[in-house]
């Protein structure tokens, strides 16, 4: 990685990462009596361990000019073994709070490990670090392949995907140590919040640099995507994250707003977290490597850009269904409600149009398990739309409101959908990033896929069936009008399907740990003996991931 | 509060209505233009191209 | 027309501009307008601020993700009014700086749990659910009567609040840490100064069951005690029906 840097670049990162360990050493020394001095450490040590490490590595030669012929892959390669970690530690941490709702004992009299510090582990370790890091190793492969164009420099893109593994490390930390906003989705406290931004910034203008040098007339629709993802998400993140810190030496701070507009702004964010981040980024994969994979054009190239604006405009109406019923106004939960089940146009048009796609390629489908990862992937995205538009009906919501069936729903979604294409278009780059002829084991994505199936499938009906068991005892009378069930009855009644659901989890944790070994068994193949393939192996990028 | 609730709300309810077509107008009408299909109709074979795997300069 | 659109779809800004315009209005216009709700929304003449001991009390109720798995949010619906009382109202929650309203019930609703227990109970039920709900799947906070309470940065705390609205008094700010001590120790002269400037409704009690020492404990459950009961407004009687 420093190897491949010109020497003026070199300078840069060092400057950089010396400002960092200068941040990190101020945080230290100003949150001493605090749990902020903590991670005044953990930056401290990120940016000095860089910066050591470049002065290593400084008088390396430069690299040759030849490394502009090429596309710039090294941080995608990075970020893909990134996802595939941080895949394996969030969904080990769901795995871990799964048990603990079927056996509430496995918490060991340990603060760190009890079910509400580790469940925000969980849920930003897949959305953010396994989530996320997908994005970004799949945005910058997909961004260069469709504009023709270089990454613009060697520098920024190291920055964003290092510098935002570093904030997932810093939100899963602080969880462990209780520091949350308890904002959903928005957990991390607010200098986590103001470094996401920095980075966010610089992501921004890589995807604008390399635009503005591309080959290509048009901007291929799936770059619009990943522009939508970056672009709204920093809207969300800056809005929903504002808040007055205690003092700059404390972790903990107010946020600006409170009960019912913080409620709106709250779901505003959650909702379209899951609209830009799990959705508009994910097709922007599917809308690259599907067709890729398949070997044909998307089959209505207009149909993607409609639901590419429907996307874009119904989704940032439909946050308030989550506040069904409650102290929010009502014409505002309508509306909600309205632009919920029109949403449900511009979703299916994404999903019809990747199986159109497929259409006359099912044979494809049939013998190679990494595209049907990705058609499986569509059909869970159909599914999932249909459920969340039906489930924002505010009768529906009613039942299902606060139970189990919510966590399935989402779950349909990250798994089916967020989780597969994802498979899916790793395993078709991963061969290429590495320069090996093929994965390692195309055995071993058969099992990875049903492996991930049927996990998906025993945890979605699981939490269905508690979901609306619960809805239900929730709201049964007796025949003299008193409530049937105390709260207890139904919390009993989950038990069975805690358990279910935990094996559930189990399955696709296991699919996760067979991608992991069979990509790094690919890396470890033997490369082809071509010259020009052994130029362009970069030098053991996994092991600087540190840096 | 330089506005009461009532005439917000029903800014929102009405420039909001009005917004929506607008946009939805100009984003249907640029996809459908019959001139702008060339362009679609090539980007669309941008994934699946057979080219070299590099940078174009 | 054509020339416009093509302008829009070759250049990258154009692009990003139409993103940001068709995005951001959705969010606008539903959230604007609840910033002007003030003025229709029920009132409140009553509502009393936290304490710093609620304060504090409320931090770890975050702390520990509690909100992950109780709501603090009654809807309007029938069966949850007779289960947990009077559906909650938007002022309940208006120094809630973040709102707890939550969006899961692995365990019950906590919106009106204040003064329902007593303080013993819920230090049980705190350290060890199952020795008085055999059933439960809450984990046990066993910690939370061995760590002293931090009480010496509560006066930011409470200026930190004020900045984005709660309307804490100079004095109120100034004995944020002794009145933290004050509410858990009733037989003390700083207990006096708690009810003279937070009022005599305030629950003054050894929360934890013990005097010496201040524990997260005695924060916590001085939270949970004051839960739907900062002000009445829920209970009066000129409510809509629940549906």
């Amino acid at each position: 990685m420093i190897a491949d840097l010109t020497r003026a670049e070199r300078q840069w990162a060092m400057m950089i990462l010396g400002a960092l360990g200068i941040v990190g050493l101020a945080m230290a020394v100003a949150g001493r009596n605090d749990l902020l001095g903590i991670h005044g450490w953990i930056v401290l040590a990120a940016g000095l361990g860089g910066f050591i490490a470049f002065m290593r590595g400084k008088d390396a030669p430069e690299p040759s000019d030849d490394r502009l012929n090429e596309y710039y892959d090294a941080p995608t390669r990075l970020g893909i073994i990134l996802t595939l970690l941080w895949g394996v530690v969030g969904m080990g941490a769901g795995l871990w709070v799964a048990s603990l709702l079927a056996w509430p004992e496995l918490t060991f009299d340990a603060a760190w490990a009890s079910f509400g510090r580790l469940r925000p582990v969980h849920t930003s370790g897949v959305i953010f670090g396994f989530g996320g890091n997908a994005l970004i190793a799949t945005s910058f492969h997909v961004l260069q392949r469709t504009t023709r164009a270089r990454l613009p420099d060697q520098i920024s893109p190291w920055f964003v995907l290092l510098g935002y593994n570093l904030f997932c490390v810093i939100a899963a930390s602080g969880y462990l140590m209780g520091l949350t906003q308890s904002k959903e989705y928005a957990e991390p406290e607010w200098y986590a919040d103001i470094w996401l931004v920095v980075v966010w910034v610089v992501y921004f203008a890589i995807y604008m640099r390399t635009l503005a040098r591309r080959k290509e007339p048009h901007i291929y629709v799936a770059n619009w995507y990943y522009m939508a993802f970056i672009l709204v998400v920093a809207i969300l993140h800056i809005v929903n994250n504002l808040a007055v810190p205690v003092s700059f030496g404390s972790a903990k701070s107010y946020s600006l707003f409170s009960g019912v507009q913080d409620a709106m702004t709250q779901w505003w964010y959650g909702h379209n977290a899951v609209a830009f981040f799990l959705t508009a980024g994910f097709l922007g994969m599917m809308y690259y490597y599907l067709p890729k994979r398949a070997g044909r054009p998307i089959f209505s190239y207009r149909m993607s850009i409609i639901s590419f604006w429907g996307i874009t405009f119904m989704y940032m109406w439909a946050g308030s269904h989550h506040l069904h019923y409650t102290a929010l106004p009502h014409w505002v939960q309508t509306l909600g409600m309205a632009f919920s089940v029109v949403l449900l146009v511009p979703s299916w048009a994404s999903a019809g149009n990747a199986l159109l796609t497929l259409n006359g390629a099912w044979h494809k489908v049939r013998d190679d398990a990494v595209l049907r990862f990705m058609a499986l992937a569509a059909i869970f995205y159909g599914i999932t739309t249909f459920e969340g538009s039906f489930m924002a009906i505010r009768a529906v919501n009613s039942l299902s409101h606060y139970t189990d069936w919510t966590i399935g729903h989402v779950h349909a979604g990250a798994l089916g959908w967020v989780a597969m294409i994802t498979f899916g278009s790793l395993y078709s780059i991963v061969p290429s990033m590495w320069k090996r002829p093929s994965l390692y084991s195309a055995k071993l994505v058969e099992v990875h896929f049903w492996l991930a199936l049927s996990g998906t499938v025993v945890y979605v009906f699981a939490m269905w069936n508690s979901g609306v068991i619960q809805g239900l005892m929730w709201r049964t009378y007796t025949e003299s009008g008193t409530l049937s069930y105390s709260f207890i009855d139904s919390l009993v009644a989950m038990h069975p399907y805690y358990i279910a659901r935990a094996f559930g989890g189990l399955l696709f944790l296991l699919g996760a740990l067979v991608a992991l070994y069979n990509v790094v068994m690919t890396i470890r193949m033997p490369a082809p003996a071509t010259e020009d393939a052994a130029l362009d192996i970069p030098v053991q990028p996994a092991l600087q991931a540190g840096e | 509060m330089p506005f009461d609730h009532d005439t917000v709300v029903g800014f929102s309810k009405s420039f909001g209505l009005f917004y929506l077509v607008t946009l939805s107008v100009i984003a249907l009408a640029w996809t459908y233009w019959p001139s702008n299909k060339k362009g679609f109709d090539e980007a669309a074979r941008l994934p699946v191209r057979e080219e070299e795997d590099r940078p174009w300069r | 027309m054509f020339g416009l659109h093509y302008k829009i779809e070759r250049s990258a800004i154009g692009l990003v501009t139409f993103i940001v315009l068709v995005a951001s209005i959705g969010g606008l216009i539903e959230i604007a307008p609840l910033f002007t709700i003030d003025e229709t929304v029920e009132q409140a003449p009553d509502m009393r601020v936290y304490t710093p001991l609620e304060v504090a009390g409320r931090n770890i109720y975050i702390r520990e993700g509690c909100y992950a798995c109780h709501s603090q949010m009654i809807r309007t619906l029938r069966d949850e009014v007779e289960r947990y009382g009077p559906y909650s109202l938007a002022v309940e929650s208006s120094y809630d700086h973040p709102q707890l309203w939550g969006s899961k019930r692995t365990g019950p609703d906590l919106a009106r749990l204040g003064n329902k227990y007593s303080d013993a109970w819920h230090t049980v039920h705190l350290f060890n659910p199952r020795d008085v709900v055999p059933e439960s799947k809450m984990p046990a906070y066993r910690w939370l009567l061995r760590d002293p309470l931090r009480t010496d940065d509560l006066g930011n705390h409470l200026s930190a609040l004020r900045a984005v609205g709660v309307p804490y008094t100079d004095e109120q700010v100034a004995n944020a840490a002794l009145d933290a001590y004050g509410q858990a120790n009733p037989e003390t002269a700083a207990a006096d100064g708690v009810a003279e400037r937070y009022g005599s409704a305030t629950n003054i009690r050894m929360f934890d069951g013990v005097s010496t020492r201040l524990t997260d404990m005695d924060a916590l459950v001085a939270y949970l005690q004051v839960l739907g009961n900062l002000t009445d407004a829920a209970h009066q009687p000129n409510q809509p029906e629940a549906e």
